[in-house]
């Protein structure tokens, strides 16, 4: 099955019509619960890139921003999913020739794969300011915002 | 002139038109509002959280408030300009809404909370930030802080989801 069939099949299936027929306000609400979730993420990864930077709270130890920070971040990205996969499968089809919704999955995979390697590992070794966790930072950084900005832009060109 | 007068004569504007009409400034425009939404409510949450007692509890509330400082003003200058340049890009349409104008009358209260809690305690708080329990009065500007600016959001992102009916 390629890609656009299995979005065809998400959107003709009988969850994507009851999820589509429901009001438009309830579409409303899923856009908050993503704007909610988006800022709880960032928030997150902003507070732990400026740490790992040497910036924002330096004082606290990068361990105990993380603990602190890290329900915030599975809130925000559990949120995220949910009401991002409600807002697409009921449109799945009209998202696949959008250049934008391609590239933030791209930027989002990129994002994840640095958080949950580089990103970790230079926040476990706790070598704050060298080179290598500042570069980690700034790249984690620089690709969540690139995942919020793609993602805005989607909808401009649907 | 009245203010739906206004409003239509901002619009009508070339520097407004251009904005409206170009295929990657208003979206570019946008998605800086959001990018600045994540820095400045996103730190401004922690914020709040600590003087609820909820984020960092044992480290002292200046150490929270004063290294955010500068970082959440920065968001919030960037919220305030390209927010100026949404509003005239669109204003014909946004001056209708009554949305519009309570996401403005949440962001004043919101302001005047920040406002009274910065001149009130804000100031001093080497005298009050170490405790453990914080006075009432500073946890209920934290409650505040946190329940109009998802206020202000939450009107916020009606405006556009209103103007396209």
């Amino acid at each position: 099955m390629s890609v656009l069939e299995l979005f065809k099949a998400l959107q003709s299936s009988g969850f994507g019509r009851f999820v589509g027929s429901l009001d438009h306000l309830f579409c409303a609400l899923l856009e908050l619960g993503h704007i909610a979730g988006m800022i709880l993420l960032l928030a997150s990864v902003i507070l732990t890139s400026l740490n790992l930077l040497g910036l924002g709270l330096s004082s606290v130890p990068l361990a105990q921003i993380q603990r602190s920070t890290g329900k915030l971040f599975w809130t925000g990205l559990t949120l995220l999913v949910v009401s991002g996969l409600l807002i697409f499968i009921p449109a799945a089809t009209s998202y696949y020739p959008n250049d934008f919704f391609w590239a933030k999955f791209i930027l989002l995979g990129l994002a994840l794969l640095v958080y949950f390697t580089l990103y970790r590992w230079v926040a476990r070794s706790d070598s704050h300011h060298t080179w290598l966790a500042k570069a980690t930072s700034g790249l984690a950084l620089s690709l969540w915002l690139g995942v919020a900005f793609a993602g805005r832009f989607i909808g401009f060109f649907a | 002139m009245s203010l739906v007068e206004f409003a239509q004569l901002l619009n009508d504007s070339e520097f407004s038109t251009a904005l409206r009409e170009s295929v990657y400034m208003f979206p570019l425009i946008e998605g800086l509002h959001l990018i600045g939404l994540a820095l400045a409510l996103g730190l401004l949450f922690f914020v709040d959280l600590r003087l609820l007692g909820l984020f960092l509890p044992q480290l002292p509330v200046g150490q929270v408030l004063h290294p955010l400082r500068p970082w959440l003003l920065g968001g919030f200058l960037i919220i305030f300009a390209t927010g100026i340049l949404l509003f005239v890009a669109t204003a014909a349409k946004i001056i209708t809404l009554p949305v519009f104008f309570y996401k403005l009358g949440f962001i004043a209260l919101a302001g005047i909370n920040a406002l009274w809690f910065e001149l009130k305690w804000g100031r001093e708080v080497g005298h009050w930030g170490n405790e453990s329990t914080l006075p009432a009065a500073v946890r209920f500007a934290g409650f505040t802080s946190l329940t109009l600016w998802s206020l202000v959001v939450i009107a916020g992102r009606l405006i556009p989801y209103l103007s396209y009916q």
